[in-house]
Parts: structure tokens; C-alpha cells; sequence
């Protein structure tokens, strides 16, 4: 018999497998369950390549390749529990490793829908003016300060999972965070 | 077939179990879990370990072993990217710019060599190994590095690839020691001049041996 | 560049209430978190199906084993029990394939012969990144007694390095090879450097 969820909170009844067993399952054979991860993790894989490379294109294709190494490599993954943290980490490798291979402003241009005329007032624009101009604020940031603004407030991860992710200590991702604010709030009042 | 696959389904760490001290395994695994995720080739790493488990290193010299063969990757693939811009960088291409890194060739004539023009006839994804082998060759035989890429990239442009190469390095070792010794200048400019009839250098290399006289002849 | 006041940074970072803020220093913290929101639509397409099929892919393109390095490298590996008798009978029967008699060289590979001077020596063995660094698995022979060990056997073309040990302890770089690199673990041993041509 389930208790009765406590005042205000939801009944939250989950039988979604963990990420190890999940793990365990595809490395004794059972390749089909990857697809469980997959569902699992793209949407924000996919966001977060689509925010570094500014590309939904580019983005496909950095978290496609990154998906199929870590099934190749799955084995390696030392920690399970720490699915996430790795995947994050694949492919902000392999979107540092497009990056390095273009112009990031080319492609948002290519890829950006078209600016609107300026404003005075941000709330006059349509959201999805608003959404170009921040991601044309976001692209003028260096690759390092984007990368943590987006973990951080788009991703949602701790400065320990950031840190995971991307080999930094946490002071200097802090620090990074940091800058990178300072740099899409001026990215942000030079556009509007 | 449940076989091979067992045994071609090895994880690196089951490869490294039972081979390499336990107490270097975590080290071991963090840094090939590093190359993965940096999408470097894992291999050479795994090789390396191995390496140090049979020859007996200690612990904290093997991880180190490992650690730089991790950071010669890292810089193999910076070359590779540097030479081959817009160009996705091969596992195989990164790991033999990483071994001539080993063989104390200077990274920027590797970056030279790999983005040479290329040959009237081009072969997409000629892999670079040949090349770099061939130029370590010569460096090691004393020739100026800078006249050892240009005889290569001469021998490339006359249509000399992959292993054949390497017969220029070794004509050009054999000319440095013919007729009492010539200077290295001499010995390319000779090779140049044979180009693209350099001989075939003589394959596998079997060793003359001397045997005693009337021992089991 | 403009500065954030630290309280905003604080807030950001959620280590202040964003409430306590004061009014002059809530629209720097409203227009970031705003433009974290915008940036936090899901995405339209998916990679399942492409990765899923490239996964099947290298699933039914499992590669083939390469000889000698195969059959020469003794693996351990865990059996199912069900298994154990039937899977043992053929690893006993591939693991112990003496090298000589290695198969002619296929399309990739090539004969790769190692010579070593070592008189006086009871046993000498090559050990390289051909065979895993495995011990015992690649042993020169020196029939007639004269101190020359020799052994030849066929390699996957490409480069390979490798050592001799002697008497199953010393470890020896061959002199004859021609090409060397340092080992890597910070005692100067080097490493011969063999290439083996198809």
C-alpha cells in the first residue's frame, strides 16, 4: 500500500530505469536500450551544441557523433552515475573541435532568423525577435565564456558538474560564469 | 563467432585488469576516459600501459608514461588540425603524428610535411605515417630537417607515396656512407637525382648473420 | 565591459535571495535569467534514428580478427559456465598455434624477422605492442647453438615496436633495428621501432 504523498507535493512515481542500469544492459549486449539514453539526454545535448555552434544543423550532427562514440566507448564511462557529466563532456569536446574548423559568425548569420529593426524597449519585440537577439548576444561571447553561461543557465548544471564536463577547477569556472554574464549583459544593451 | 566477439569487445579496462598493477588502474582509466571524451584514439594508450605493466614500471612512472602519451595525442591532433584545416582529424593520423612527436621530430616541420601540396596525381587520405617515419629517418642520419622535407616533397610530387618513402630516407642513408663518406648536402642532391628510381629497399630486412665455420651449416 | 555588481552575481549563483535585491540591480538580474529562459527551448529535431542506425551499423560490422596478433596474444576473459568446456577446446586450440608456422602475409601485412646476438642466453623472446606486451607469446629460436636467436613472423603492415627479453628477465633493445624511440616511462630505455611493409 503507497502512502499518501505529503501535503503539495506531487505523487511521483517513477519507474524509468537509472542511467547504470541502463549502462549495464547495453554493455551485456542489449544495443537497443542505448536508445533509452538517447531519448534520454539529446533535447539537452542538442541544445547545448545548438548554443555553442550557433547551428541547429551543426548541432545534429556534433551530438549525433558524439552519441555514437560513447556508445562505442561506453565501457569506459568509470561512473554510471555520471552518465550525464561524460556526455556533456563528448560533445562540448567535439563542438570545441567544429568551432575550431569555422566561423562561428558565419553560421549564426547563415542560421539566425532576421534581426529586428532596433528598439528602445525589449518588451515590444516578438519572443522569437527577443530569442535571435540572444542568441546573436550569446555567439559574440568566446567559445569558454559561452560554454559555461549555457552549462550553468541553460543546462542547469552544478559547478561540480561543470566541472566534470570541462577539466576546470571551480573557482576558474566561477570565474568564467562570471565574465561571461558580464559579457551577454553588454552583448545584450549594445542590440537593444 | 561468441568467440571473437569476446574477445574483440574488450573494454580497455578489462585489457589493462590483471596486466598493470591494481593500484595504477584508476589513474589508467581516468586518462583513457580523458581521451575519449576528447575523441582522441585510445589505443596507443592502452599500449603504452601494457608496456609499462610487462616491463615492470612503477606505478607512479607508468601513469606518467600514460600521461604523456595523452599529451602527445593532444598536440598530434593540434597539428592535424592546423595542417589539414576543415578537415575532421583521423584517429590514425593523430596516433602516427604522435609517434613521430616521440621520435623527437619538430612539430613544425611535421605541420610542414603533412601540408605539403599535393602530388600531380593526389590520393585522398594517404596516411601520413610513411612520410613522417621517412623524415625521422633522415633527421636521425644527421640530415638538416628542412632539406630532408624538401627531398620527400620532391620524391611526392615525382609520385612517391606511402612506403616508398621510406626507400628514399634509406637511399639517402646508403649514400651518406658510400665511397668513404659524403657530406649530407652531396647524398640528397644524389637522391634527388635518382628521383623517382630510388631502389626498393630490401624487404623484410634480413640481417646478414654471421655463423661460425663448420657450426650446423 | 560592463560589471555586475556582486550582489547580482550572487543571486545569479543563488546564494542570494534575488528578492533582496534593490530595484536598481533587478533589471541586470531579470534580463540574464530572461535571456537563460529564451535560450532553454527544447530543440525541434531529433538524432535518434541516425544514431540507432549507425549504432546497428557497427553491430553487424564487427571487425575481423588480424593474425598473427590474434592468435599469438593469450586473452583472458570471463565464460558463461554453459559455455566454459565447449569455448575452452577452441582458445587451447588458437592460443598455442606456434608462430612459425603463421600463415603467408594477406593483402596487409607483411613477414617481419627479428635476429638477436646473444650468446650464452637461455631463452629470448620478443615482446612489442604487435603481441600486447605479452610475455611468452613470440620466442626466437636458436637451433644450432651459436648464440644467434632468429624468429620471423607475419605482422600487420605498419609500425610496431617492440624489445627482446633475455633469459626472462633482461629487457634489450635490438641493436639491428635501425630505428628507436624512447620507451616514455622516464629511464632513458628505448623502444626499436620495426615497420612492416605489405
Amino acid at each position: 500500500m503507497t502512502k499518501p504523498a505529503p501535503r503539495g507535493s506531487p505523487l511521483v512515481v517513477s519507474d524509468a530505469p537509472s542511467d547504470s542500469s541502463v549502462v549495464a544492459q547495453v554493455l551485456d549486449g542489449d544495443a537497443e536500450a542505448f536508445g533509452i539514453i538517447i531519448r534520454r539526454y539529446e533535447p539537452g545535448l542538442l541544445r547545448f551544441a545548438a548554443r555553442m555552434l550557433g547551428s541547429a544543423d551543426a548541432a545534429a550532427d556534433a551530438v549525433a557523433e558524439s552519441l555514437v562514440r560513447a556508445y562505442r566507448h561506453l565501457a569506459q564511462c568509470r561512473d554510471p552515475e555520471h552518465l550525464k557529466s561524460w556526455l556533456y563532456r563528448i560533445t562540448g569536446n567535439r563542438c570545441r573541435s567544429h568551432i575550431g574548423r569555422r566561423h562561428m559568425s558565419d553560421i549564426a548569420l547563415d542560421d539566425a532568423p532576421p534581426l529586428a529593426d532596433p528598439v528602445d524597449t525589449w518588451a515590444v519585440l516578438e519572443r522569437s525577435e527577443q530569442v535571435a537577439l540572444v542568441e546573436r548576444a550569446l555567439a559574440q561571447l568566446q567559445p569558454e565564456k559561452r560554454e559555461a553561461f549555457v552549462l550553468k543557465h541553460v543546462e542547469g548544471l552544478s559547478y561540480e558538474e561543470m566541472a566534470d564536463v570541462t577539466g576546470a577547477r571551480i573557482p576558474t569556472l566561477k570565474m568564467r560564469v562570471h565574465r561571461a554574464r558580464e559579457a551577454l549583459l553588454l552583448a545584450l544593451k549594445e542590440l537593444v | 563467432m561468441t568467440l571473437l566477439l569476446l574477445l574483440l569487445l574488450q573494454s580497455p579496462h578489462a585489457r589493462l585488469e590483471g596486466r598493470v598493477p591494481t593500484a595504477a588502474l584508476p589513474g589508467l582509466d581516468s586518462l583513457i576516459e580523458q581521451a575519449v571524451a576528447e575523441s582522441l584514439p585510445t589505443e596507443p594508450l592502452v599500449q603504452k600501459a601494457l608496456e609499462g605493466g610487462a616491463k615492470g614500471i612503477p606505478v607512479p612512472r607508468l601513469v606518467n608514461g600514460v600521461r604523456h602519451g595523452l599529451v602527445q595525442l593532444r598536440d598530434a591532433r593540434a597539428i592535424v588540425s592546423r595542417a589539414t584545416p576543415g578537415r575532421a582529424s583521423l584517429d590514425g593520423d593523430v596516433a602516427a603524428v604522435a609517434a613521430a612527436l616521440a621520435r623527437g621530430l619538430d612539430p613544425g616541420l611535421i605541420e610542414r610535411l603533412l601540408s605539403a601540396a599535393p602530388p600531380p596525381e593526389p590520393s585522398p587520405g594517404e596516411p601520413p605515417g610513411p612520410v613522417l617515419h621517412a623524415a625521422a629517418d633522415l633527421v636521425a642520419h644527421g640530415f638538416p630537417a628542412d632539406s630532408a622535407a624538401e627531398l620527400l616533397r620532391a620524391a611526392q610530387r615525382q609520385g612517391l607515396h606511402g612506403t616508398r618513402l621510406l626507400d628514399v630516407a634509406v637511399a639517402a642513408s646508403h649514400e651518406l656512407q658510400r665511397e668513404g663518406g659524403r657530406t649530407p648536402v652531396e647524398a640528397l642532391a644524389r637522391v634527388r637525382a635518382m628521383l623517382p628510381n630510388v631502389p626498393v629497399a630490401s624487404p623484410p630486412h634480413p640481417r646478414t648473420v654471421t655463423r661460425r665455420p663448420g657450426r650446423g651449416s | 565591459m560592463t560589471v555586475i555588481d556582486p550582489r547580482v552575481q550572487e543571486a545569479l549563483d543563488g546564494e542570494r535571495d534575488p528578492a533582496t535585491l534593490p530595484p536598481e540591480l533587478r533589471e541586470d538580474y531579470a534580463r540574464l535569467t530572461g535571456a537563460a529562459a529564451l535560450l532553454s527551448a527544447a530543440p525541434a529535431t531529433s538524432v535518434a534514428d541516425r544514431v540507432m542506425a549507425q549504432i546497428r551499423e557497427i553491430r553487424r560490422e564487427a571487425p575481423a580478427p588480424r593474425p598473427p596478433n590474434w592468435l599469438l596474444r593469450p586473452v583472458t576473459f570471463r565464460l558463461r559456465p554453459v559455455w566454459t568446456l565447449a569455448v575452452a577446446a577452441a582458445v587451447a586450440a588458437v592460443v598455442f598455434l606456434p608462430f612459425r608456422e603463421a600463415a603467408k602475409p594477406g593483402a596487409e601485412e607483411g613477414v617481419a624477422q627479428f635476429v638477436g646476438h646473444f650468446p650464452g642466453a637461455r631463452s629470448v623472446e620478443v615482446v612489442g605492442s604487435f603481441n600486447d606486451w605479452q610475455r611468452g607469446a613470440l620466442a626466437l629460436r636458436d637451433d644450432d647453438n651459436d648464440g644467434i636467436w632468429h624468429g620471423a613472423v607475419v605482422l600487420p603492415a605498419g609500425q610496431h615496436e617492440y624489445m627482446f627479453v633475455v633469459d626472462g628477465e633482461r629487457w634489450v633493445s635490438d641493436p639491428l633495428a635501425g630505428r628507436y624511440v624512447d620507451d616514455g616511462f622516464g629511464a632513458g630505455q628505448q623502444n626499436a621501432l620495426l615497420i612492416v611493409r605489405p
